[in-house]
């Protein structure tokens, strides 16, 4: 039983890299693994907030999720902007969301240096007790989070008329510009969402796991996930979270942490061969 | 495809001309004018090498490395230097990456010209570096814990490689001796990271110790260098109901087993290695206590605090432990040049193999010339009593007496 607990509270933290990991996929599809630069960024600005300032935990979320927007705004226009003006091939958008997020990391070193540090007093120790089961506090507040974006996310989409720009732009980017939209600023605000829940997962995975400048390469368990749920699917990268989750830590206890990291790999290729929709099921197009 | 093979051999070609070109023009310029009689002297300097991390995953170690072994050689050079000439330390950076740290290693050797080399404080790039020095003939002095990295599989000495502070046997064997007969505690638990040499050879010497003196192992769970959520293991390790858990790791692993253990509950002793220093403290839970580790230098010491207040104000941070394995290094190394009479690898490396008695931080360091680490230096058990370090005594296992 309390592995099952185990596996939620790591497929929370993985839900809501997950997500905003898919955001970008949808629109421009292109697996955009800045994420974890922005994830990093987020992280040290979280912690210069919550040591210098002392802020509540919900001041420095907010905080930090809009200077995450922010800097996934500004990636996009530094990094991606040029690439879609010129209506260049996917593997350049790849290989330039590579480059950003190594180039943060590494600034990251240079300014902050490589010591561990601890996000101040922000309860991170926490547990509930039931019995012989804990559930920590921290990561039931991902859970919550994670699950209230997702369903904000999803209401935005379906209902708003950004949502349907964003639909038809996730259709095909090139023909809504014709219809005369405005498809730069569409994707400027994905950007945005994607770098606002970036920059709360920064501020979780620094209070759970110490802030260190590697922190941001958790970002590829956000991609396993989204590739087990559905690559572009927001539901997809959600059940994929949790799936992932569940499975790491099912293998961990029964064939242990050496193999299961194999296995999961193996799982990862098998998708991508049999399933590349995923679980959710949404047929990934190529851009054209 | 010719022209293509053509074009290759003359950019080739060009390459390996460029470089010789830079290589002499190095060396000229390293030499002040002076012809250059004996390697490792560039002008008023002897220059000692050294391999850090230091912008890579345990970059605050070696950080913490060149920082103590720079305030060695400001006090060593203001008392007048090393047979009339003063220390320099050329530093490069290996990302703790054994192919970087390798070539690093060639360019110190082959371009600078350093007498010795001041070594990592990480095992994986210890064992690499091992084999090179067999031709490249510059002795390395550093604290890779691994017994591979000082000895080949035979059981003798790797000629050229020198261990500053007892190694991961030993520790270990420490370790465990204290939990086993001093806290007499007999069902121990394991978790370590599988993927790193160091705590893997301090895993095996444990076992084979607590086994050996009547205890015994009831869970062993390993994880990986990527792997930052532990509690599968921990909830596995909780099962079997051990009277303790060894778990001995780098910094910031150790620091997530001790606050994920707390958060599932696990309150029993856990047993560390000596990885526990600053900064783990402002890592971990405040309200965690028993935890016993291993250190190579106590608080307690006078010394000790004085050489950490000089390099907070310094450095602007605590020091951590591998601030002192740098400055005793250095010691070491300046002694073996003293010994030597004459800035020459080889004749420093005779030398090193020989060094007796020299005080440092981290005890009074002898090198066995049949093993090439350190002899007979004890080390001090720690305990962590909420958000505080407290030193409980000095300890060598009646075994290693």
């Amino acid at each position: 039983m309390q592995q099952v607990i185990n596996g939620i509270s790591v497929g929370a933290v993985y839900a809501l890299i997950a997500v905003g990991f898919a955001l970008v996929y949808n629109i421009l599809k292109f697996s955009n693994f800045s994420h974890g630069g922005v994830m990093t960024v987020s992280a040290y600005f979280g912690y210069f907030l919550a040591s210098t300032f002392h802020l509540s935990l919900l001041v420095t979320l907010a905080l930090t999720a809009l200077f995450g927007g922010l800097c996934a705004v500004i990636i996009e226009l530094v990094a991606f902007r040029r690439i879609r003006n010129s209506n260049g091939p996917l593997i350049y958008y790849f290989v330039s969301s590579i480059t950003v997020g190594m180039l943060l990391e590494n600034i990251i070193t240079i300014f902050k240096g490589s010591t561990f540090y601890a996000y101040p007093g922000l309860a991170s120790n926490t547990v509930v007790r039931m019995g012989s089961i804990t559930i920590p506090v921290m990561n039931m507040l991902m859970l919550v989070i994670s699950g209230m974006m997702l369903l904000v996310l999803m209401w935005v989409i379906m209902k708003t008329s950004f949502g349907i720009a964003v639909r038809a732009a996730s259709f095909d980017v090139n023909t809504s510009k014709l219809m005369g939209m405005n498809t730069s600023q569409i994707i400027s605000l994905v950007f945005f969402v994607s770098g606002f829940l970036g920059g709360i997962s920064g501020v979780f995975l620094g209070i759970s796991y110490t802030l260190y400048p590697q922190i941001g390469q958790m970002v590829v368990k956000g991609w396993i996930a989204s590739v087990l749920g559905g690559l572009g699917s927001l539901e997809g990268a959600v059940l994929g979270a949790f799936i992932l989750g569940m499975v790491e830590v099912y293998l961990v206890s029964t064939v242990g942490a050496g193999l299961s990291s194999v296995f999961i790999f193996i799982l990862t290729l098998v998708f991508l061969m049999f399933r590349p929709q995923g679980i959710a099921g949404n047929v990934v197009r190529d851009k054209a | 495809m010719r022209k293509i093979v053509s074009l290759m051999l003359l950019l080739v070609l060009a390459l390996g001309l460029a470089g010789c070109g830079g290589n002499q023009n190095a060396n000229q310029g390293k030499s002040n004018n002076t012809p250059a009689q004996t390697g490792g002297v560039a002008g008023d300097y002897i220059l000692i090498g050294s391999l850090q991390d230091i912008s890579s995953s345990t970059a605050a170690w070696g950080k913490g490395v060149v920082n103590g072994a720079q305030m060695a050689i400001d006090k060593i050079n203001s008392e007048g230097g090393v047979l009339g000439k003063k220390l320099k330390l050329v530093n490069y950076d290996t990302k703790n990456d054994v192919n970087e740290a390798i070539n690093a290693y060639n360019r110190l050797v082959n371009q600078d010209k350093v007498v010795t080399v001041m070594g990592p404080p990480t095992s994986n790039i210890g064992i690499a570096l091992a084999p090179i020095t067999e031709q490249k003939k510059v002795p390395i002095f550093g604290d890779f814990m691994d017994e591979r990295a000082t000895t080949k599989n035979d059981g003798t000495p790797w000629k050229y490689m020198f261990l500053g502070e007892p190694s991961c046997s030993q520790q270990a064997e420490i370790s465990a001796s204290y939990t086993v007969d001093k806290l007499q505690l007999k069902k121990i638990a394991i978790l370590y990271n599988q993927a790193n040499a160091y705590a893997v050879s301090h895993v095996i010497p444990f076992t084979r110790y607590v086994e050996g003196h009547g205890g015994q192992i009831v869970a062993k769970e390993i994880f990986q260098n990527t792997d930052k959520d532990l509690k599968a293991q921990l909830t596995k390790i909780k099962n079997a109901n051990p009277d303790a858990i060894y778990v001995p790791n780098y910094l910031q692993e150790n620091a997530l087993v001790l606050n994920q253990a707390k958060q599932l509950g696990i309150n029993i002793p856990i047993i560390g290695n000596n990885s526990y220093f600053y900064p783990l403290i402002d890592l971990i839970d405040k309200s965690i206590t028993d935890v016993y580790f291993l250190n190579n230098v106590t608080f307690d010491d006078q010394e000790v605090k004085k050489f950490l207040g000089e390099y907070k104000s310094k450095f602007n941070e605590d020091a951590p432990l591998h601030a002192f394995f740098g400055y005793d290094n250095i010691l070491v190394i300046a002694e073996a040049i003293k010994k030597a009479g004459k800035v020459d690898p080889e004749a420093v490396r005779s030398a090193l193999e020989n060094i007796k008695d020299v005080k440092g931080y981290t005890g009074n360091i002898s090198i066995d010339p049949a093993t090439h680490r350190p002899l007979g230096l004890s080390m001090w058990i720690m305990k962590i009593d909420k958000g505080k370090y407290v030193s409980l005594e000095k300890y060598l296992p009646p075994a290693q007496k």
